[in-house]
């Protein structure tokens, strides 16, 4: 049995709660080599030990689809495919990851990764009463991930927040989405920010997992069990948190009782500091007034436990953001670290961590250094002897398939909708006379601004290829519905049809079928087509004498490939 | 892989076995051990839940309290089951008692609408597991099914605690497909626009291309994604499945035209089709004013559909190998409210089973005289869920194991119980 994981060495710091959000700091120690090459080094050791060779490294191709959809959550446009092909410069993969982590679509992208991981599509038991509105988080989430604000922060705010403060309103979503229901939030808080799963320890010590104890759940749930929702009139609502509470518990199986004052998993527990009995409070609770107590456990919380000290806090970004973009975690489930699921690379684990305590959780930094590995590079071609799949040993880049959200932006994509929106919209600008902007939008605002019609398209779409409320997307799940969304919608049709500007309407321009075979490809799969499926749409154009005959079947090759496994997963 | 699995060398080497087989037609989860004994050409075993949304009163249905203060207006009527009365209300389910296993000694201790729909489903109280239809279509799954395993049937609205996330873990795949006011699924036909070359050509292109995009690589998802397009096209040419018209004028006559007959007609209807698991809720059992007429009203509609529905199951052999199952989220108070009302309720309550599996002619435990506490044998919602498995074959010792994670499909503090089992 191995002991957990921890950083040779961790650097002790205060991090203050106020710290810069713009802080990213590059800088490698002069003796470690960077990142990318410890990942790949680690693998690549792995390798040796087994004795097996690794997939080849993945074609342009294949990489810059993989590479934008995984930073960008979007495929690439035609346009991109082409000029990156052509492009015979030696550093054009890093160059192409920095573009894309500079670009807009990667705060936009990352927002919505976050928006699912951190609220896993829930809703607020009050619906749109008490709920923040599901703009508002994705615009805090999209603003912290432009402003690349590092993880700890990010955590922190989730948890300090009770719905007071304006600036940081999104921020509330957290709790609210989860009723401030303190049984709720302790076991995601615990899945989440540490990445263990202590539900089955709510009742009793979890028989399957011995390091899951009754007490360790109990110890989370004394710092929330003091809080709770409270309502705004007319809509809206608050956090509320009384001064005083036991916390016991009692073991289903065993009848064992216990007793906990606030203590995060492997720490101390905290004790209340002693307050006199008129002084507990800042704002005494009573019907319809929010109690905010002197000391508040769940400010303790957001103090405490996004530091590199708490067990399991970085260890649990860290695994999260490598699956991010290689599909699994280092601990896989996500949520399941313990002594027997251990990672399958613990070293590399362990460099991932020390990376990001060494550079204050800096995700958009983290998140460049493992798409330059190899590791990340690597094709989904099997290797060609390739022995029994080592399902975690990194031999070859793993099919996923795209969430919800890539799905969605990438049909809109590989249709030229987006294309075709955004040029008509600058039509437009130009039309109206342009106010000048007195206060510089950030470009994620923009975007945003930007994309609403194109979301609201697609709102059927994204009904029937999202999971359900409160569960963890894992793994690539088609189900019949989806198929038949797909097949049959009515609601699919418009965005298949030849508007001007989208790529229907520019296939139909191109007489030469090399030509068109081409442009098909690159807007929809990011390749060159094959000679043999340019001579499926040559035969399928065949017996088009003139450009109207030609409509339907380049909008049934076209449909085909959107139903393509090719394109619904990221290989 | 060093993980979470307790599994015995051997259980492991038949799930792998299994899994070859199966592994495209389950997608990611598979279960720990080998369920499944029986030959997938033995009748697949089927579960029917007629759930009574809003809780019905166990005094006015299977525990009658004659003359006494908790017992309201009307009297108990004898039963085919020598000795065991049951409230005049249902006069139909009175002859066929015999037939019946009938619980009395229920402890589920959960007065409330949204804790008890999940709580009675799911056999659990912690959340996020799947409810008894999803669970059963995960655990009696076949390869190369092609129908969906759990339908839900119910009318629209009131919504709020009638759909709580069914399948919780085992995720989408198993959470019951929704027929609300006998309105089949929706896309199950091609629209008008797009006409038949067409589709014919999508889907060329589609196959040849999966075929091109499948080799050298992992071939699990890709076929997993492909036979969704296969059970959509199965779908398609059945959806007859869905359609009540195609039942004969005397069984809409016997069922009943309403809606609760209706939507039974349609559960025998998709089972007989080859789905799992059916639930079809019956609404407004809420009755915390008039109970007694409210009673009245539900239970007159109930009784002789129920009737109907498992003599139309035992004539055509459907009966063997479905159970069916029936209960609320919870009974409802002894005490009789100023406005002739009863409350919520779940410490002494009844439900009731038969078909497959269970034992006829049962009545287990007993209340006391006023229905205020279980008397003998009390029984947990835990227990129930583990006595559904066991009835319809499952081994509800046993655990999923999803993506590395194994949870029993049971609640382990719970059991199932052997005297109610044939």
């Amino acid at each position: 049995m191995k002991p957990l994981c921890r950083p040779s060495k961790i650097v002790e710091r205060m991090i203050c709660i106020a710290v810069c959000a713009i802080t990213p700091a590059i800088s490698v120690a002069a003796d470690a080599p960077p990142l990318h090459q410890q990942i790949d080094s680690l693998v690549s050791q792995r390798h040796a030990e087994l004795n097996i060779t690794p997939a080849a490294i993945s074609s342009d191709a294949e990489f810059i689809r993989r590479v934008s959809l995984d930073l960008t959550g979007v495929i690439p446009t035609a346009q991109m495919t082409r000029e990156f092909l052509k492009n015979t410069a030696t550093d054009k993969r890093q160059k192409l990851i920095d573009e894309l982590l500079a670009s807009p679509d990667y705060a936009l992208h990352m927002a919505r990764v976050f928006d699912v991981m951190l609220t896993e599509r829930r809703i607020a038991a009050g619906g749109n009463l008490y709920d923040v509105p599901a703009a508002t988080w994705r615009e805090y989430l999209a603003e912290s991930f432009a402003v690349n604000k590092p993880w700890d922060q990010l955590v922190r705010e989730l948890l300090a927040s009770d719905g007071t403060d304006e600036k940081l309103a999104g921020a509330f979503k957290f709790y609210i989405v989860r009723d401030v229901a303190p049984h709720q939030l302790t076991r995601d808080a615990g899945r989440l920010f540490l990445g263990v799963d202590l539900q089955c320890a709510q009742c009793h010590d979890d028989p399957h997992v011995a390091d899951y104890r009754q007490a360790d759940y109990f110890g989370i749930y004394a710092f929330l069990e003091r809080s709770k929702m409270h309502p705004l009139s007319p809509r809206g609502a608050q956090l509320a948190e009384t001064a005083a509470s036991k916390t016991t518990f009692v073991s289903v199986f065993t009848t064992k009782s216990g007793e906990t004052s606030p203590r995060l998993p492997g720490g101390e527990m905290i004790a209340d500091p002693p307050l006199e009995k008129e002084k507990e409070y800042l704002v005494k609770p009573e019907p319809k007034v929010r109690g905010v107590p002197t000391y508040s456990r769940r400010l303790k919380l957001a103090e405490l436990l996004p530091r590199p000290e708490t067990q399991g806090f970085t260890r649990n970004i860290a695994n999260r953001l490598w699956a991010q973009l290689m599909g699994k975690g280092l601990v896989h489930p996500l949520d399941l670290h313990h002594a027997r699921n251990p990672p399958s690379h613990p070293e590399l684990l362990a460099a991932l961590e020390h990376w990001l305590v060494e550079h204050h959780y800096d995700i958009k930094g983290f998140l460049r250094e493992v798409a330059l590995s190899d590791t990340y590079q690597r094709s989904s071609f099997m290797p060609a002897d390739s022995p029994d799949l080592q399902e975690a040993s990194f031999l070859v880049a793993p099919l996923r398939g795209l969430s919800a959200e890539q799905l969605r932006w990438s049909i809109l994509q590989a249709t030229g909708r987006i294309e075709s929106h955004y040029a008509r919209l600058d039509a437009q600008v130009k039309k109206t006379s342009p106010v000048p902007e007195v206060i510089p939008v950030p470009a994620w605002k923009v975007k945003t601004t930007r994309n609403e019609s194109l979301e609201r398209q697609t709102v059927s779409l994204m009904a029937a290829f999202t999971g359900l409320p409160g569960q963890p997307e894992a793994g690539f799940q088609p189900v019949v519905d989806q198929a038949l969304y797909l097949r049959n919608s009515p609601k699919l049709l418009p965005i298949l049809q030849d508007d001007p500007g989208t790529l229907l309407a520019r296939l139909n321009q191109i007489s030469d079928i090399q030509s068109v075979a081409d442009e098909l490809y690159l807007s929809v799969l990011s390749r060159q087509p094959t000679e043999y499926e340019v001579a499926e749409v040559r035969q399928l154009l065949h017996s088009a004498k003139n450009p109207t005959d030609r409509r339907e079947p380049l909008q049934a090759v076209l449909w085909g490939l959107l139903l393509s496994s090719e394109f619904r997963l990221n290989h | 892989m060093p993980g979470r699995q307790s599994l015995t060398a051997a259980s492991e080497i038949s799930r792998r076995t299994w899994l070859q087989g199966t592994a495209a037609a389950l997608g990611a989860g598979a279960i720990a051990q080998p369920l499944r004994a029986a030959a997938a050409t033995s009748p697949r075993k089927q579960l029917l839940l007629l759930f009574l949304s809003g809780g019905a009163s166990q005094f006015e249905t299977w525990d009658p309290k004659p003359g006494t203060k908790t017992g309201g207006p009307f009297r108990p009527i004898s039963t085919s089951l020598p000795g065991v009365q049951i409230s005049e209300l249902l006069p139909h389910t009175s002859k066929i008692m015999h037939r019946l296993t009938v619980v009395r000694s229920l402890n589920s201790n959960i007065p409330d609408h949204f804790q008890g729909h999940y709580a009675m489903q799911s056999g659990r109280v912690a959340p996020g597991y799947p409810v008894l239809g999803s669970a059963v279509a995960k655990l009696l799954e076949r390869p190369g099914d092609v129908l969906p395993g759990y339908v839900s049937i119910r009318r629209d609205g009131p919504k709020a605690y009638t759909d709580v996330g069914d399948a919780g873990f085992l995720g989408a795949k198993y959470e019951g497909v929704r027929v609300v006011n006998n309105q089949p699924p929706e896309n199950l036909v091609q629209p008008a626009a797009v006409k038949p070359p067409l589709a014919e050509t999508v889907d060329r292109i589609r196959k040849s291309s999966d075929e091109r995009f499948r080799h050298g690589r992992d071939a699990a998802p890709i076929d997993a994604y492909r036979t969704t397009f296969e059970q959509a096209q199965a779908l398609m040419e059945r959806r007859e499945i869905f359609d009540l018209s195609k039942e004969s004028a005397a069984d809409h006559e016997q069922y009943g035209k309403h809606e609760f007959g209706q939507h039974c007609l349609l559960a025998r209807r998709l089972l007989q089709s080859g789905v799992t698991c059916v639930k079809v809720t019956h609404f407004d059992w809420d009755a915390h004013q008039d109970n007694f007429y409210w009673h009245q009203i539900r239970c007159a509609e109930f009784d002789r559909t129920l009737v109907t529905l498992l003599d139309d199951l035992e004539q055509r052999g459907m009966l063997e190998h479905t159970l069916v199952v029936i209960s609320g989220e919870m009974g409802r108070t002894p005490q009789i409210n100023k406005l002739g009302g009863r409350d919520h309720w779940g410490r002494a309550w009844s439900v009731a089973m038969a078909g497959c599996g269970v034992k006829r002619g049962v009545v287990y435990g007993s209340t006391n005289d006023l229905g205020t506490e279980v008397k003998d044998k009390p029984v947990k919602l835990g227990d129930l869920f583990h006595t559904y498995l066991r009835a319809v074959g499952i081994d509800s010792s046993a655990s999923y194991d999803i993506d590395g994670q194994t949870n029993p499909v049971a609640d382990p503090a719970a059991r199932p119980i052997a005297e109610l089992l044939a």
